[in-house]
């Protein structure tokens, strides 16, 4: 645990400002406020993307949420579609939502370095219209999220150049990890059997829909 | 059981009409797989999303396969991506063909198409033209404008083709069709489920075919639970109310290749060796066979060669 006393200083923001320097490209000159035919095109082939949102108190949280490539809808030109697909029913998104309606997507293709970033207000909804759309092996989401976009644009590949996130070597860090069934009975149930953890884990992962 | 794919390139994309446009896949090696009229193929599109189309070009050439697609206001993701995404060049998979709509031999046959329901019959009516056998079209379609190959059926076929635009003229009277009727004809029909359910009321059920692109409305008594045994691996399972005996079968590492699963394109079909299956598609299985995507089990227990 860090202590008051050993905890790292605080830059304000101004010395942060002058210690990174004016922006490369004027953030507002690469920003659009819907979404462009390559904007589309990315989402169309994107499987993944993080979820930001935050509480009315500001509180943060960031979400995972993937599926086929195209699975966010373009309704229209400023206005995009999740399905809710079933997870652990915590429904943090959804709580944070309901008070702050503020939302942070981050598309991801893999193979493409550059990232997709749309931001915007959203709510939930279960219009029929909207869910049909999202059909996955013969199994309709409950309920979908509507985002209202206001910026879209594109993020530069240096994070993922740098972290190496597609290159197939990469896939050698997973073995250092213990699998998500150790982890669970050491924290939460010891004792219990980790493989047992694991043989309901890949149950689940079996049934996605 | 997945079933063998072969790769095509997209030769090149055209529209057909209003919201439909016409893919040529040329084979990238060799020959494509032969077929016949009423077939169709899963395409497996670079969004990983796999969809069923009738085959409309030539049975003649080996060389490509061509299919029409709509795109469709709903779209679940394969329509909207073959319209607004595909480019030419692009590699793709395709099925070998299979067909659940044959041409079964008659003195003359009656075609009644609406809308993008025109792809199977296209290649019908050639060949029965090309036999010499009389056959007439019926094609409905909203508008001339929305009906793919409207002129081209006109130009080839004269006054055997009768084209429809059902905002201005109504839809077709099948009644009156069905009484003109040549004796002994056989009567195909793929459309909306309107004019699947007209045909219906209209035609003999022994004379009249029909292919659907969405399951037709049905009922069934509650879904009961029931076992079913993996002969090949003596693996049994318990398939829940609640679950489709294809998803138990691919939960259980069993995957079965699987299509549409709305029981209306035949590729997860598996040989059922024991026990009566209860079949709620809209295909039709033929004896000792089964679509585990819709269809379930009459008895407590099915055997099936997996």
């Amino acid at each position: 645990m860090t202590h008051a006393s050993t905890r790292p200083r605080r830059v304000s923001p101004a010395e942060v400002r002058s210690r990174v320097g004016e922006p490369d490209v004027k953030k507002r000159d690469k920003t659009l406020d819907h979404i462009g035919v390559y904007a589309r095109r990315f989402i169309a082939h994107a499987p993944f993307l993080t979820m930001a949102t935050a509480d009315a108190e500001g509180r943060a949280d960031c979400s995972p949420r993937g599926d086929y490539p195209g699975f966010a809808k373009v309704l229209d030109d400023r206005t995009l579609a999740l399905p809710d697909r079933p997870g652990n029913k915590i429904a943090d998104s959804f709580r944070n939502l309901a008070e702050n309606d503020g939302i942070g997507l981050l598309f991801f293709i893999p193979g493409v370095r550059e990232t997709l970033r749309v931001n915007g207000r959203a709510y939930p909804t279960d219009e029929p219209d909207v869910l049909a759309r999202m059909q996955t092996e013969a199994k309709r989401p409950v309920l979908a999220l509507v985002v209202e976009v206001d910026e879209v644009y594109f993020h530069c590949g240096r994070a993922l150049v740098r972290s190496r996130l597609w290159d197939p070597g990469s896939q050698a860090l997973a073995d250092e990890m213990p699998s998500a069934g150790e982890m669970a009975a050491a924290q939460f149930a010891p004792g219990a059997d980790p493989e047992a953890f694991d043989r309901r884990l890949e149950d689940a992962y079996r049934k996605l829909y | 059981m997945n079933a063998p794919m072969q790769q095509t390139v997209v030769d090149h994309i055209d529209r057909a009409a209003e919201d439909v446009v016409s893919l040529a896949l040329r084979s990238a090696s060799g020959p494509l797989a032969p077929w016949e009229p009423g077939a169709h193929i899963d395409l497996a599109l670079p969004n990983w999303l796999t969809r069923q189309y009738s085959l409309c070009g030539d049975p003649a050439d080996r060389g490509s396969y061509r299919v029409a697609i709509r795109n469709e206001r709903l779209s679940r993701g394969g329509s909207e991506y073959i319209h607004r995404f595909l480019r030419q060049g692009r590699t793709l998979g395709v099925s070998l063909p299979r067909n659940h709509f044959r041409l079964e031999p008659a003195p003359a046959y009656l075609f009644l198409a609406g809308g993008i329901g025109i792809t199977p019959l296209l290649p019908m009516l050639r060949a029965a033209a090309a036999s010499g056998v009389p056959a007439d079209l019926v094609y409905a379609g909203q508008s001339v404008a929305t009906m793919p190959f409207a002129d081209e059926l006109r130009s080839s076929y004269g006054d055997r083709v009768r084209i429809v635009a059902t905002r201005r003229q109504g839809r077709p009277d099948l009644a009156a069709l069905a009484s003109a009727l040549p004796p002994g004809a056989r009567v195909y029909c793929c459309g909306p489920p309107a004019m699947l359910a007209e045909a219906e009321a209209a035609f003999p059920a022994g004379r009249l075919h029909t292919e659907r692109f969405h399951p037709a409305p049905k009922s069934f008594a509650p879904n009961e639970e029931f076992e079913v045994e993996c002969a090949r691996s003596g693996q049994t399972l318990r398939v829940p109310a609640d679950e489709s005996l294809l998803d138990v079968l691919t939960h259980a590492g069993r995957p079965v290749g699987s299509g549409c699963r709305e029981g209306v394109c035949g590729s997860c079909e598996i040989a059922v060796l024991d026990g009566e299956p209860e079949h709620r598609d809209d295909i039709g299985a033929p004896q000792g066979r089964m679509y585990p995507c819709v269809s379930r089990a009459l008895g407590p227990r099915l055997v099936v060669d997996l």
